[in-house]
């Protein structure tokens, strides 16, 4: 796409003009892949300040050049800082018989929090930990009988029939989901559980009555690790709803991971998990690519980029 | 609602023109330039934000005559593509008939807001009157029945479904029998969410659409859909050609311009939009209104007039 560029070969002091053109040929082509248009810019204007006055590489365009930065940009971006083992962390306390350990999904309406914690729970029981799924959506209609019949088919599917079970109190207000979260944690503690994972409502992050109640379950539940989960589908939106989900708990409690779901149904298009780190700097855990429990994969930075420069 | 800020930049792009003095084309094109950005970032397809940049750029010149007030020809201008925009060539959308079964197909990618919606538009025509059943022809998510069974409970709408039965097509073509059978005015069939990169998914529906032979299939859409929005679209247009679309979230964040470049893409209008997760959170869509809303009604109201 960005052949008409090919001008300068080589050798070539880069001038701010040079870049111009190149600016928004990068940026409307992040744009088409679902990058948020502040985001591209940003982005963009990091590769500006970095080839204003250095020289082309011999036989190659300033176009050829940019793209290298933005890939090395890209890639930067999302490969997280520190190694993500969370098998290893969840050996080590549950190794010591610190209690469960506890993950709490968390995000807008829809976007696959409950399946994806489905897929997170097939996971560890391939790992031969013992889960209680715990349903924390008190609200929407169905939530508890979804979660029953995932744990009934997960249940099957396990080695051992006893090693999941779900945790439910049924539906009601928000009081009602801290109470749930504490109970499951003390009966995981009771019957020797070893993961927790607690479901919770999807949310809209613009109305402030349904974001409030998530720092104090957070203080309830303290759980070890919280999970936005975002879907690929969305466009701009997904910056503002990893931010406002990010500092939803509070000055001392953020968000640890992302799961992008969804990443199967929209063909190159995955500028939302891009959007989602460079709002936060929270790094991704696994991207969802399907309905079914193995469709929960680590992300290839490798394959991300690619596909997003291609 | 949240749209007020594509609104708000769109008409502070159109009133920098109108209270300049000279409206020269450097005055004009800084306008389109600043309109087309509020709609990128609302989400609005970016190939499609270009032509209509092309289109009110060509329109705004070509009506440029001596005695003609430029501005009001701007400011009607922009209304003019901007409904053209969400309105489809004012393309009606369906109207149910009294007395006779009307069936209604929901489809649309996962999570979208089917189910909730189904409900939603059982009250409405409730309350307007119709004897409305609902049928749960998702078979696939887990508690899918449950939760439409829930939703119809509380709304009061009688419902069919089937713990059993694990072949959608054959579901809904049961739950469509029974209530023509009891003399259903309105059948609101609800599917799985599917999407374009899994064949057998559309397949699926295209053999419940055979089954049931839908009066109206309804393609629901979820206002923070991004530029996927498009192809994903135009994938079930091809294979369910629905005639009317619902947006739903708009009590959200988002300014619904992917899904707006939904409708541009399939040309098919918008019947109604979701704005909560009530069952009364339903309002029937008007593109006039639409977009009026979106600029701010008082200054629509002098264009409407002309
Ligand atoms: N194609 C695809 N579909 C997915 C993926 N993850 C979830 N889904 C589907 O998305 C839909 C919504 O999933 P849920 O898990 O119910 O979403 P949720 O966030 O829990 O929804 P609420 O609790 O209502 O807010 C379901 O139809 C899932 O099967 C994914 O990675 N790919
Ligand atoms: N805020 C808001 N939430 C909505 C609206 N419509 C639906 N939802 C929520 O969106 C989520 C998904 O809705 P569903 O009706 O389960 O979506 P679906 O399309 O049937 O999902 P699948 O059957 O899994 O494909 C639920 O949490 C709903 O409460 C709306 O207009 N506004
Ligand atoms: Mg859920
Ligand atoms: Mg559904």
């Amino acid at each position: 796409p960005f052949g008409f560029l090919r001008n300068v070969i080589g050798g070539k002091k880069i001038q701010k003009e040079d870049v111009s053109k190149v600016k928004s040929v990068l940026s409307q082509h992040l744009i088409k892949k679902n990058v948020a248009p502040n985001v591209a810019n940003s982005l963009i204007s990091e590769i500006e300040k970095e080839l204003v006055g250095s020289t082309t590489a011999s036989f190659t365009s300033v176009e050829e050049t940019a793209r290298k930065s933005l890939e090395r940009q890209l890639i930067k971006l999302l490969t997280p800082n520190s190694s993500i083992d969370l098998l290893n962390e969840i050996q080590e306390k549950v190794g010591n018989k610190e209690g469960p350990y506890v993950i709490s999904v968390v995000g807008v309406n829809g976007v696959g929090k409950s399946t994806n914690l489905s897929k997170l729970a097939y996971w560890f029981l391939q790992n031969n930990y013992r889960v209680l799924i715990t349903a924390c959506d008190t609200f929407r209609s169905g939530a508890v009988e979804q979660l029953r019949t995932h744990v009934n088919n997960l249940s099957n599917l396990s080695p051992e029939k006893h090693q999941i079970e779900l945790f439910e109190g049924g539906y009601g207000g928000s009081d009602l989901v801290a109470k749930i979260a504490t109970g499951a944690i003390v009966y995981a503690k009771q019957h020797n559980f070893d993961i927790v994972l607690l479901d919770t409502a999807g949310r809209r992050h613009n109305d402030a009555h349904l974001m409030t109640p998530l720092a104090s379950f957070a203080r309830a539940a303290n759980p070890d690790k919280i999970i936005m989960v975002g879907e690929a589908l969305v466009g701009t939106d997904s910056v503002l709803q990893a931010k406002n989900f990010d500092k939803a708990f509070g000055a001392n409690r953020r968000l640890d991971f992302f799961i992008v779901s969804k990443c199967d149904t929209v063909g190159d298009m995955i500028g939302s998990m891009v959007n989602m780190v460079f709002a936060t700097g929270i790094p991704i855990l696994f991207v969802g690519t399907g309905q079914t429990y193995t469709d929960l994969r680590t992300l290839s930075v490798n394959w991300a980029v690619n596909t997003l420069m291609s | 609602m949240v749209l007020a800020d594509l609104g708000r930049r769109i008409n502070s792009a159109v009133s920098e023109v109108t209270r300049s003095s000279v409206v020269d084309s450097n005055v004009v094109d800084n306008m389109l330039k600043e309109i087309s950005n509020a709609l990128v970032e609302a989400d609005v397809n970016i190939r499609l934000v270009i032509s209509m940049r092309k289109k009110l750029k060509t329109k705004i010149e070509s009506e440029d005559k001596p005695g003609i007030n430029k501005k009001k020809i701007i400011q009607k201008a922009v209304f003019d593509e901007l409904c053209e925009l969400v309105d489809c060539g004012g393309a009606q959308v369906f109207k149910p008939k009294r007395k006779q079964a009307n069936v209604l197909m929901m489809v649309g990618l996962q999570g979208a807001g089917k189910t909730t919606t189904c409900t939603k538009l059982a009250v409405y025509y409730q309350r307007r009157g119709y004897k409305v059943g609902l049928v749960c022809a998702d078979t696939f998510r887990a508690g899918a029945f449950d939760q439409l069974k829930q939703n119809a409970t509380k709304a009061r709408i009688p419902y069919y479904g089937s713990y059993t039965e694990v072949d959608p097509v054959t579901v809904a073509a049961d739950g469509v029998d029974k209530f023509k059978k009891e003399k259903f005015e309105i059948i609101i069939v609800d599917t799985s969410g599917r999407h374009r990169q899994e064949k057998d998914l559309f397949e699926e529906m295209v053999q419940i659409e055979d089954a049931i032979k839908p009066d109206e299939t309804i393609m629901v859409l979820d206002a923070s859909i991004g530029q996927a929005a498009e192809s994903q679209a135009r994938a079930f247009k091809e294979s369910s050609n629905f005639g009317a679309i619902i947006l739903t979230k708009m009590d959200g964040h988002a300014k619904g311009g992917g899904a707006i470049s939904a409708v541009a893409a399939t040309n098919t209008p918008i019947a109604f939009i979701g704005t909560g997760e009530h069952i009364q959170d339903l309002e029937s869509f008007t593109a006039k209104q639409f977009v009026s809303k979106l600029l701010g009604i008082g200054d629509i109201q002098g264009l409407m007039e002309h």
